[in-house]
């Protein structure tokens, strides 16, 4: 067994095993958290509260550093099938191959979502969002089992006899499915889109920096231009890397033939939507007195670093654009 | 003011030595009084005194610090307090040996990252105020007693406290020391600061500076008598 594959399984069965201890700990607090009180059991809480949040400081950033190691894997994975080109192929080994990676890019953003949460609360001294916190843990602990499964299903059935489908069959024109309907989208109306959302995005994140105000509509904007970059990387930015107007994969992107331009898209657009969407998760909090400074100042960091993140994103798929031999758009 | 709500403190919690050395403290202390914590050894003066003072966190109930809850705070904040809040006079006075009485005074307040030259000017004045001066320079293991408690009184004091806690600070002193040692804390007090004294020396309890004995039993409060 590879050991990435031993890595991403270790990974995922430590965070499965903190998230359980985790999940019954944030149970308690929902339940039984009253900061007036003096009893026992509120003064353990506050006791162990501190422990288990920095242990889950340590699953979550283990488990965000796994979609990069499972996307890696899958693609390093690509020799061993008949029929597989990229991580495609080996994605489509199975039927559990898609949903894992589905899992973990959800569990990305809410863990991201998360440990911006814990870092908010942490510094103020009345726990302000402790029920939050938990209440967070709560919803992304069974995506957590759930992808432990999933991941282990996808690996255990990792079968070198399949034949699988290449990327051709899946990013086409002609597919069925989300991949097939990204690949059919017309360029034109999708890079007028793409830019359009673009535009909106860094004019919402410079406007929250300006005016400190609209940071949930920040982070829904950031949202949307992530899955509108997603589509945009199948629909046409793939074409002009490929240099192929039928080869739509966003996977053969982070293949050595290709300068691996796939990581300088997916890194920063990844992080910069965790921050934008770190900013609407905070924001709404800035009227607790205790973190009013707090989220303040991160807000506006978390801010900063998400408009860097995207304009590093669009000034990296126009410089892919702009280099491309490829003809996709006639402007005359 | 400090308050202390049904304050209790166990050891050893739910092991067959389980000990409860505070049992149900209800407690409101004056600011700027010389409070002194009076009672038999075991009786839980120190171990009330720790838990005020932020060194260690009780069992239950709470305690507050001008309406500040203390006792439910985050590590990195409590040592925040202690630093900043509290100045400790321990029975043994824990100094450092080797170095000298002037390092010792400047230690607690290194973490905080003032200026040397200005923690030195502070460290000096200390020595000074408390008749160290010729002695800053001496190691603190050639020093007497007296001296000794005088050089943890200045560490005590070198962060500018609001409250000083002393655990039993005239144990090793004779009438003599102890007498000067109960000066030093009444001019304390009339700077304004809180001192919070254990203590079963009756040349403490009964002198002019203390405005409150508190007398201890088996974790609990025997009696609260006005002096």
């Amino acid at each position: 067994m590879p050991p990435a594959i031993v890595a991403l399984l270790v990974t995922s069965l430590s965070v499965t095993v903190v998230m359980i201890v985790a999940s019954g700990f944030g149970w308690r607090i929902l339940r039984c958290w009253n900061i007036n009180s003096g009893s026992e059991g509120q003064l353990t809480l506050e006791r162990r509260t501190y422990l288990i949040s920095t242990l889950l400081c340590y699953v979550v950033v283990a488990e965000l550093l796994s979609l990069w190691l499972f996307v890696h894997t899958a693609e390093s994975l690509s020799d061993q099938f008949v029929g597989a080109m990229c991580a495609t192929g080996v994605l489509n080994v199975n039927r559990f191959g898609f949903p894992t990676l589905l899992l973990k890019i959800a569990i990305f953003f809410l863990g991201a979502a998360w440990l911006i949460l814990n870092r908010v609360d942490n510094q103020a001294d009345d726990y302000p969002l402790i029920r939050v916190k938990y209440g967070l843990l709560l919803i992304i602990a069974p995506l957590v089992w759930a992808e432990a499964i999933v991941q282990l299903c996808f690996f255990l059935g990792l079968n070198p006899n399949i034949i699988t489908s290449c990327c051709g069959t899946l990013f086409s024109a002609d597919a069925q499915g989300v991949g097939g309907e990204l690949s059919g989208f017309k360029p034109m109306p999708m890079l007028l889109l793409f830019y359009g959302v673009a535009v909106m995005t860094l004019t919402s994140g410079w406007w929250f920096v300006r005016h400190r105000r609209g940071g949930v509509l920040f982070a829904v904007i950031s949202l949307l231009a992530f899955a509108i970059a997603i589509a945009a990387i199948i629909s046409f930015l793939s074409l002009y890397v490929y240099e192929s107007p039928h080869h739509h994969c966003p996977f053969c992107l982070l293949k050595s033939g290709y300068d691996y331009v796939g990581y300088g898209l997916y890194l920063p657009l990844f992080i910069a939507t965790a921050f934008g969407l770190g900013v609407g998760t905070i924001t709404p909090f800035a009227r607790i007195a205790s973190l009013r400074e707090v989220i303040r100042g991160d807000a506006q960091r978390f801010a900063v670093l998400a408009l860097a993140g995207f304009s590093v994103f669009y000034a990296f798929a126009s410089y892919l654009i702009l280099r491309s031999p490829l003809i996709l758009i006639e402007w005359h | 003011m400090i308050e202390c709500l049904a304050v209790t403190k166990a050891f050893n919690q739910g092991k067959p030595n389980e000990f409860w050395a505070i049992r149900g403290v209800t407690m409101a202390l004056e600011r700027h009084h010389m409070t002194v914590f009076k009672g038999p050894s075991g009786s839980g003066k120190t171990t009330l005194l720790s838990l005020i003072g932020c060194l260690s966190r009780p069992t239950s109930g709470r305690i507050k610090l001008d309406g500040r809850l203390l006792s439910g705070l985050p590590e990195r904040f409590l040592t925040d307090v202690r630093r900043h809040t509290f100045g400790f006079i321990f029975q043994q006075f824990h100094l450092i040996r080797g170095v000298t009485a002037l390092e010792n005074v400047m230690l607690p307040a290194y973490p905080l990252g003032r200026r040397r030259a200005e923690l030195l000017a502070a460290a000096g004045r200390l020595l000074e105020q408390l008749g160290l001066s010729a002695k800053a320079d001496c190691r603190v293991e050639w020093l007497s007693g007296g001296e000794a408690q005088r050089v943890a009184i200045a560490r005590a004091l070198i962060n500018d406290p609001d409250i000083l806690i002393a655990d039993e600070p005239t144990a090793n002193l004779d009438s003599a020391l102890s007498g000067e040692l109960l000066t030093i804390f009444s001019r304390l007090k009339a700077q304004g600061k809180t001192l919070l004294v254990s203590s079963h020396d009756p040349l403490v309890f009964g002198s002019a500076a203390t405005d409150r004995v508190i007398e201890m039993r088996d974790g609990r409060l025997a009696e609260d008598a006005l002096c």
